[in-house]
């Protein structure tokens, strides 16, 4: 059978699990193509108004697979960590597309909800096994080789590499000027790794010269002991993970500047990028900006915006060791 | 130790209940107003949702009034209201204001803090006193939603235009004056004997219109822009989907009766969802269906911008709607929204199910 899997939302993450599971179930798995501007308009046009870039841009990929898979694959991935969640839209994903979508697509919906226990998060990928047709003995055995795969991936992008590298070939090089600095890439794996909605952000700023560090890099330990300076634990895994691995980068002096990249109306962001905001203009006081993204973004106003920050980031560097008449410093204080 | 919390509508009337009995200080957040709205846009994330900024805004003002401890329930997601204390503690830490603020998450995430932080916030009442007072002012939660239900009927229904408005606002005037849950019940009762016997039009034949959505905005009648109220000059019944009680019966309350029926009304909403997926998108489902059956008229969704369960809950509704033929709308508010093109929209639809309803009967 062939399985459509989006390339949307989390597929950067976990696409080594899921395709290995189905490969070794005997299916076929189909990619949709990335983002384009026929995926993002239909997307756009199917789902809710309200809803965000990314849930919408899903949609899309959703009708540019339904002629081409006999199901498509959507994760409803309630939490991926012991009492954590991520998102109530990924939550609620399945229904929004079934009701949304014109034509009823066909879907194969792998509930994984780990809030228990990790061990019951897979429980859900036995039953679309069973779904499929195979024996419970030859779900487990596929399923235990996927999720080799996906330690491999993980051990990879951990190591300092990034799903652009590691699935598109696409290696960021530095461009002319050399080795300038490194700038913190902060957002959601479906925002940063889709060159679409990002207007290539990872690529532009390697060709101006910096090293890039994404919250991918960041090891789960070091996220875990940041968030813990808040009294209360932070239940979105991703929110987590952005926040955490932001302030790991700020507290380790790991990059120069941070950038956030934010969805328009992305519910989780909105208070994780305030809480990381708040706690540089405290205690460290580096270039931080946030670029939110929208259907509407338009490449040329997003260049200026990269230009601006590593202007400033140049500049800082420059005269950040000028002290003006009354003693305090130009850039930095 | 003063103590103050964010206003939820009507809730104000059961809090300051409940520690008049306590005998603990309290200042009551002024009514939501322009200056509260501005306060909390101007302070607040920009793309958080508006139940933070309005918040925001009140303790501020209550701050002012002298404030010290702020009292918030709490979740544990994946609504972004189970956070919305620590949020809000930055913002206050930053700003400058010295205040305590305690976040009440159910009993389950940990007992013993729990007990503890109700201890702290009560004074150190003892236990007996304590259960006494949480049941008086859990009795006047369910006085008031039964005036505002008689409300709700009376207002298509009276005579004289106006009346029950006049003799609601009189009530929201007189109940900050008097003291603990005794003398509260005493008035909530006056005003209901009061709002009953307002004269009736026998001719009046009201459309029925379900509210469904996020609890907040469906409770609070400044972000709504008095939703019930409009409607209801509009000649319109209008039947809540939630109510306070309901929340407190769900989350505070062992009432084993309750929760089967809850239960009962949550399934209605499995064809088209069948799970718990935040905020009160599931509800707003279940009530969905269940206003079909109970012969609404129509539905109307309120939903805060960018509120993320109810956004799922918006793309499934119009499936409903066209399955049980049932007319419904979603009305999306936050701190742009003019009172205008809203209250065009309501006529409009009010217009659109009386024609419907001239027709058929």
């Amino acid at each position: 059978m062939k399985i459509g899997i989006p390339r949307a939302l989390l597929w950067s993450i976990y696409l080594p699990l899921w395709k290995a599971f189905f490969n070794e179930l005997g299916h076929e798995v189909v990619l949709s193509p990335p983002t384009n501007k026929k995926i993002l308009n239909d997307g756009v046009t199917a789902c809710v108004d309200d809803a965000c870039l990314p849930v919408k841009i899903m949609h899309g990929h959703v009708i540019d697979l339904m002629d081409r898979a006999d199901l498509i694959f959507i994760p409803r991935l309630i939490s991926i960590c012991p009492r954590e969640y991520i998102c109530p839209k990924f939550i609620g994903l399945p229904e929004m597309i079934r009701n949304s979508v014109p034509g009823g697509p066909k879907l194969l919906v792998l509930d994984f909800n780990a809030h228990k226990s990790i061990r019951h998060g897979y429980d859900g990928f036995i039953a679309i096994g069973r779904q499929l047709g195979a024996r419970e003995s030859a779900v487990r055995r596929a399923l235990a080789r996927a999720m080799k795969a996906q330690d491999e991936y993980t051990a990879r992008l951990l190591g300092g590499s990034n799903p652009l590298m590691l699935l598109e070939g696409m290696a960021l090089h530095a461009g002319i000027g050399g080795n300038k600095g490194t700038i913190g890439l902060i957002g959601h794996p479906y925002l940063l790794y889709d060159r679409f909605v990002s207007m290539d952000a990872c690529r532009k700023l390697a060709q101006m010269g910096y090293r890039l560090i994404f919250p991918e890099n960041i090891l789960p330990e070091q996220i875990e002991r940041t968030c813990s300076i808040y009294p209360k634990k932070l239940f979105w895994s991703y929110g987590k993970h952005l926040l955490g691995s932001g302030l790991a980068m700020l507290e380790k002096g790991m990059a120069d500047g941070i950038i956030v990249l934010s969805s328009f109306g992305c519910g989780i962001d909105s208070f994780m990028v305030e809480l990381l905001q708040r706690q540089n203009q405290r205690d460290f006081r580096i270039p931080l900006t946030v670029i939110t993204l929208d259907e509407h973004s338009g490449n040329a106003g997003f260049d200026t915006r990269l230009e601006a920050f590593v202007d400033m980031l140049e500049w800082r560097d420059h005269n950040g060791h000028y002290f003006s008449p009354h003693g305090e410093g130009l850039y930095i204080c | 130790m003063v103590i103050t919390f964010p206003h939820m509508g009507r809730v104000y009337i059961s809090v300051k209940a409940l520690f008049d009995d306590l005998n603990v200080k309290l200042v009551v957040p002024p009514p939501v107003s322009k200056n509260t709205l501005e306060l909390g846009t101007r302070l607040a994330p920009e793309m958080a949702c508006l139940p933070l900024k309005i918040s925001i805004g009140n303790y501020i003002e209550s701050i002012k009034r002298g404030a010290d401890t702020i009292i918030l329930t709490g979740s544990c997601g994946p609504c972004r209201f189970g956070y919305y204390g620590v949020v809000q503690k930055e913002i206050l830490k930053d700003l400058g204001y010295d205040v305590n603020i305690v976040i009440l998450d159910a009993p389950n995430t940990g007992f013993k803090a729990f007990i503890d932080k109700i201890r702290m916030i009560s004074g150190y009442s003892s236990l007996s006193s304590l259960m006494r007072a949480f049941r008086a002012a859990f009795k006047v939660t369910v006085e008031v939603d039964e005036l505002m239900d008689i409300v709700l009927r009376k207002r298509p229904r009276e005579k004289h235009k106006g009346e029950t408005d006049r003799l609601l606002s009189r009530f929201e005037h007189d109940v900050l004056k008097v003291h603990g849950s005794t003398e509260t019940l005493e008035l909530v009762a006056i005003y209901k004997d009061k709002i009953s016997v307002i004269a009736e039009d026998e001719k009046a034949d009201p459309v029925r219109i379900g509210l469904v959505g996020e609890i907040y905005t469906l409770i609070e009648p400044y972000v709504n822009l008095n939703v019930e109220k409009k409607l209801g000059s509009l000649g319109v019944e209008v039947h809540r989907g939630i109510t306070l009680t309901d929340w407190i019966k769900t989350h505070l309350s062992m009432d084993m009766k309750y929760k089967r029926a809850r239960r009962n009304a949550l399934d209605k909403a499995k064809p088209y969802l069948g799970r718990c997926i935040g905020g009160h998108a599931w509800e707003t489902i279940a009530a969905t269906v269940g206003f079909n059956e109970k012969g609404m008229d129509g539905v109307i969704q309120i939903l805060p911008f960018g509120c993320m369960p109810e956004i799922v809950a918006e793309s499934i509704i119009p499936t409903i709607s066209r399955d049980l033929s049932l007319p419904a709308m979603t009305v999306t508010v936050d701190e742009l929204t003019g009172e205008a093109g809203y209250m065009t929209r309501l006529e409009a639809f009010v217009d659109l199910l009386s024609q419907k309803k001239g027709m058929v009967s």
